[in-house]
């Protein structure tokens, strides 16, 4: 599962680093590396070296031994301040500056490479745009912000100078579970927009599985236990530590990740308006449902239980109930086992937009788990 | 009442003497002045030495506390054969009582700056010098003007003394008044003295406290 070198990012090769004192190392030979363009998140118990590890890519922390690599360069032979410069950092408690406001908190790195006023001044107008602030802001100072919006801020400031590379250590953990969901929706939009590099550094497993392209799963004393895409790993955990960590309800989280393909959708027990009533008891004998429901062409019109057909001469005449469980395409399999649970039916209708394209059964679901 | 008052202030001194009282005040606030500033000076240089290197900051708060115990007088009295009936001596005294206070308020505020803006800083980039004097220095402000109010108020008391050595300030008419002391004109002089440093003290601590104000307008600034 790993990347040729000539698409790496980041390089971490046999990195190392050992506290004077101490017995046993916090990151030991640990090897990793992150395409460019994607979200690597690093997990795992408190002692695993996670935030020893981030810091060591921009040498806030220095290793014992090994060689880290950002886009090409030895982190260790560049000069420690440009180094920093050229890569985002954002920290759980964002520590924004409480006597600059938000424009200037935002101006820092620009500040620092010498950027004149015009284009500093653009490039805090964009990225209040870009982190959906109010304008108004600009001349505020932290303190005046909610605990989200100076989330905001601090990504916003982390993104001034534009760097390639952005370092992130618990960015969403000084907000409420609400706000934090949200902010991570926002993030992963963001995201798909600048295609930045991100090594981000959390403790929630489930925040990791949302964020990241890529999941490494750290045992205490830096050991990698796994490092592997979110749903790879969810389906097949190297190990007992990780499927431990993973959860029991593994299952149902690999759901979240997958989409819905058009393969799993069947035609369920639908039929024309000008079938037959024969047609009709042939579909439900064949899904094992005791109800019905009516199509036309990519219009669902809705259902009837099979019942009205003892009474009715033919489909056309019978009076239809709306379709009510129903789910767009765009959704995760989660999102569709949620429908079809919350439902009498043991299935979904599945639209793209209007257009009816098919049933997915809580069976086909399942089906997809064990892939 | 009026006649015990007229007992002790001769109010015609009073008008008598306007512009020598002015230019003691004056005076009184260049010592004050001089003495803030100079000590300010030392004691960010002093505090710096702390902060970079740990292990100086006891050995100086022991050197500094020392200075401070000395009594005022005796201080004036060592420093006469050395530097003279001059201004140096009286500098010398007062600055000497300013450190403690300052390199204190300066070390405890720059200590009091959260970690995580400290972190955020030098993650983002900015090295020792910078940090200290764009992000730990103004973040340490109220702290310091704390002590900077506490040394200005503990030194205009102490600028009278030096009227010992012929400089003094207001201390000037004190010590004068106690030389005739049984007189109307003596008390008026003892009085106007003490009046006017206290006046002076509150002045120049009120002034203090909105200059702190006015340099860190972002601590009023909070979400209700």
């Amino acid at each position: 599962m790993v990347s040729p070198v000539s698409d790496a990012m980041i390089r971490l090769e046999a990195v190392t680093k050992q506290y004077p004192g101490t017995m046993t190392p916090a990151v030991d030979e640990l090897s990793l590396e992150i395409p460019e363009g994607e979200i690597a998140v690093l997990v795992g118990p408190s002692g695993c070296g996670k935030t020893t590890t981030l810091k060591m890519i921009n040498r806030l922390i220095e290793p014992t031994s090994g060689e880290i690599v950002v886009a090409g360069e030895r982190v260790t032979e560049m000069d420690q301040s440009e180094l920093r410069r050229g890569i985002g950092y954002v920290i759980q408690q964002i520590g924004l500056f409480p006597h600059r406001t938000i424009a200037e908190n935002i101006a820092t790195v620009p500040k620092l490479l010498g950027w004149d006023k015009a284009r500093t001044n653009e490039r805090i107008d964009e990225l209040i745009d870009v982190v959906q602030l109010e304008p108004e802001m600009r001349d505020r100072y932290p303190a005046e912000l909610s605990g989200g919006q100076r989330q905001r801020v601090g990504v916003a400031r982390a993104l001034a100078a534009d760097p390639p590379v952005m370092l992130m250590d618990e960015p969403f953990g000084a907000v409420d579970p609400i706000v934090r969901s949200a902010l991570q929706d926002q993030f992963l939009d963001l995201q798909h927009r600048l295609n930045k590099t991100i090594v981000l550094v959390t403790h929630d497993i489930d925040e990791a599985i949302k964020l990241g392209d890529r999941v490494a799963i750290l045992n205490v004393g830096g050991i990698l236990e796994q490092y592997a895409p979110p749903s790879d790993m969810l389906r097949e955990p190297a190990n007992a530590f990780v499927a431990d960590f993973l959860g029991s309800d593994r299952g149902l989280k690999r759901l979240g990740l997958l989409p819905i393909r058009n393969a799993n959708l069947e035609m369920g027990p639908v039929v024309a308006p000008t079938a037959h009533p024969q047609d009709a008891h042939r579909v439900m004998e064949q899904y094992g449902v005791d109800w019905f429901a009516v199509a036309e062409g990519k219009r669902l019109l809705g259902w009837a239980p099979g019942t009205a057909l003892e009474t009715a001469p033919d489909v056309r005449s019978i009076p239809l109930q709306p379709y009510r469980t129903r789910i767009d395409v765009g959704s995760t399999l989660k999102e569709a086992l949620d429908a079809v649970v919350s439902s009498r039916a043991p299935m979904t209708a599945v639209f793209d937009g209007d257009d009816y394209l098919g049933m997915l059964s809580a069976d086909r679901i399942s089906r997809e788990i064990v892939q | 009442m009026t006649l015990v008052a007229e007992a002790f202030v001769d109010w015609g001194w009073i008008g008598d003497n306007l512009d020598e009282i002015w230019d003691k005040v004056a005076e009184h606030l260049v010592l004050t002045g001089i003495a803030l500033g100079v000590g300010l000076a030392i004691s960010l240089a002093l505090a710096a030495l702390a902060l970079r290197f740990r292990r100086s900051y006891t050995p100086i708060t022991w050197m500094t506390g020392t200075l401070y115990s000395i009594p005022s007088l005796a201080l004036f009295a060592f420093l006469v054969p050395i530097t003279g009936f001059t201004t140096l001596t009286a500098e010398i005294g007062l600055v000497s009582y300013t450190l403690l206070i300052l390199i204190r308020n300066i070390v405890a505020g720059i200590d009091g700056v959260p970690p995580d803006i400290k972190e955020a800083a030098v993650g983002m980039g900015y090295g020792r010098l910078r940090l200290f004097f764009e992000i730990e220095l103004p973040l340490a402000l109220p702290v310091i003007v704390a002590g900077m109010r506490i040394a200005a108020v503990t030194t205009i008391g102490l600028v009278t003394v030096t009227a010992l050595i012929g400089k003094g300030g207001l201390g000037f008419f004190i010590l004068r008044g106690l030389q005739r002391f049984f007189s109307t004109v003596g008390s008026t002089e003892i009085l106007i003295g003490t009046l006017l440093s206290v006046v002076l003290a509150v002045i120049v601590d009120v002034g203090l406290l909105l200059l702190e104000r006015a340099l860190t307008p972002w601590a009023r600034r909070k979400v209700a």
